[in-house]
């Protein structure tokens, strides 16, 4: 456990990096890829709900410290992706859960859950809320699920759909 | 009481733990303006910027070949421009002494552009868009507002041909304004004049002043031709060896004027009358 939990930091130190990279690179009017969230979709399905829940929150709150700068947002957001994610977790079945197109579909649930609830403060001072839903939280959901596809195509595991 | 209160916890714990995590989520966003999140947020800043700062370093590396690619058209478009401007300026300063020339002069100038230019085996010939049609004709004298180019070779309705001082054949009467001595213009070498039939006796200096003589039966007087650059007394020669550089860059004009000069009808009469009784 405890590789597995240094192999979960490294990573996550690495996703902060990456989700800076791309969103400076990769953003398309404001909207950018969610990877942070994958990745707490990822320890969720492979560790449990809690294990996903305090892994966000904990690269969440990294995220804004180093990233955002906005103290508590990404740690909100991961922290539901977390709740989300877990209720996806099958402990007999871990790998087969996480790895194949599973994961794809479930990362899609998790962002539409997450970007969702975190409407309120994204859109606070907006009139127009539903341009924010459209732009922000679909916008986000379908530019992730992209990555979340790619992940898939990677882990090289389409024939295993359940 | 403990039994449920545990039991209670273990079904619930998932939730009582987002229920909090969420509370602190919202507690850190609630002091995002807080002087103490402040120094959380600029130790976070200044960790970041240092990164930020050497993965910008990779990434300009990375784009300095396209950067270079856009440099270097920048700089051929600037060259292009560079060139177009000094063109301008070389032409405006054309015009300009042609207009003080054309206010200045007494005889009726017929303006033209150079639309060609001959030069072979000592041939240097201009052509001017300017012809029969336009009043031209054969022998007319050909100025810039810097001097004297040529004579007019050939004519046709629309266009001339002008033999320039260059041409070998060129011959053309000419003054030293300093020493008061005449001479013949001949074409020299590197794009240089020669004058001529000056002796020896005359005292002429780098930087006299060469205009068209009153002997000339070609061109009106006073119209400048060019200066002394180098004037040497040669051994066994009666005469001086005089360079002339021409007053006007017969390389560069892009404008002239023709000028419908004829010389008094009763000097030429004269001349031929005493010609004639000789005979």
């Amino acid at each position: 456990m405890t590789r597995r939990l240094i192999g979960y930091i490294v990573i996550g130190i690495i996703t902060i990096f990456v989700q800076k990279f791309v969103d400076n690179f990769a953003s398309i009017n404001l909207v950018s890829p969610q990877l942070i969230i994958l990745f707490v979709v990822y320890i969720a399905l492979r560790e449990g709900q809690l294990f996903g829940m305090g892994g966000g929150f904990v690269v969440g709150i990294m995220h804004d410290l180093l990233v955002t700068h906005f103290l508590g947002f990404t740690s909100f957001v991961s922290v539901i992706a977390g709740f989300v994610a877990g209720f996806f977790y099958k402990e007999s079945d871990v790998e087969l859960t996480a790895r194949n197109f599973n994961f794809a579909w479930i990362s899609v649930i998790t962002l539409l859950a997450s970007e969702f609830a975190a409407l309120p403060i994204i859109a606070s001072g907006e009139l127009n809320f539903f341009y924010v839903f459209l732009k922000f939280t679909l916008g986000t959901t379908v530019y992730t699920s992209v990555f979340a596809m790619i992940i898939v195509f990677i882990n090289g595991n389409k024939s295993r759909y359940v | 009481m403990l039994k449920w209160v545990s039991e209670f916890f273990s079904f619930a714990k998932n939730y009582i733990i987002f229920a909090l995590l969420l509370s602190l989520s919202f507690f850190l966003i609630s002091t995002n303006n807080n002087i103490h999140t402040r120094g959380l947020q600029t130790i976070g800043l200044v960790t970041t910027s240092y990164l930020e700062d050497g993965i910008s370093q990779i990434a300009s590396y990375f784009s300095l070949s396209s950067k270079n690619k856009e440099l270097q058209q920048e700089n051929a478009g600037l060259i292009d421009m560079a060139a177009k401007i000094r063109r301008a300026l070389t032409e405006n300063d054309q015009l300009r002494s042609m207009l003080r020339l054309r206010n200045e002069s007494a005889t009726p100038l017929t303006p033209a552009n150079v639309v060609g230019r001959t030069s072979e085996d000592g041939r240097y010939f201009i052509t001017l868009d300017a012809g029969e049609n336009n009043g031209v004709h054969i022998g007319d004298p050909v100025v810039s507002g810097s001097g004297l180019v040529g004579t007019v070779f050939a004519v046709s309705g629309n266009f001339c041909l002008v033999r320039s001082l260059l041409d070998n054949d060129s011959r053309i009467a000419a003054r030293l304004v300093n020493a008061s001595a005449d001479g013949i213009i001949v074409p020299g070498e590197l794009g240089n004049l020669e004058m001529k039939n000056v002796s020896r006796r005359y005292g002429v200096n780098k930087g006299d002043l060469i205009e068209t003589s009153t002997l000339s039966s070609l061109v009106p007087p006073g119209i400048i031709v060019g200066v002394v650059t180098d004037a040497i007394d040669e051994t066994g020669n009666i005469f001086k060896h005089i360079d002339v550089q021409p007053a006007v860059d017969l390389s560069s004009i892009s404008t002239a004027f023709v000028m419908q000069y004829s010389r008094p009808k009763e000097a030429t009469e004269l001349e031929t009358k005493t010609a004639g009784s000789k005979k």
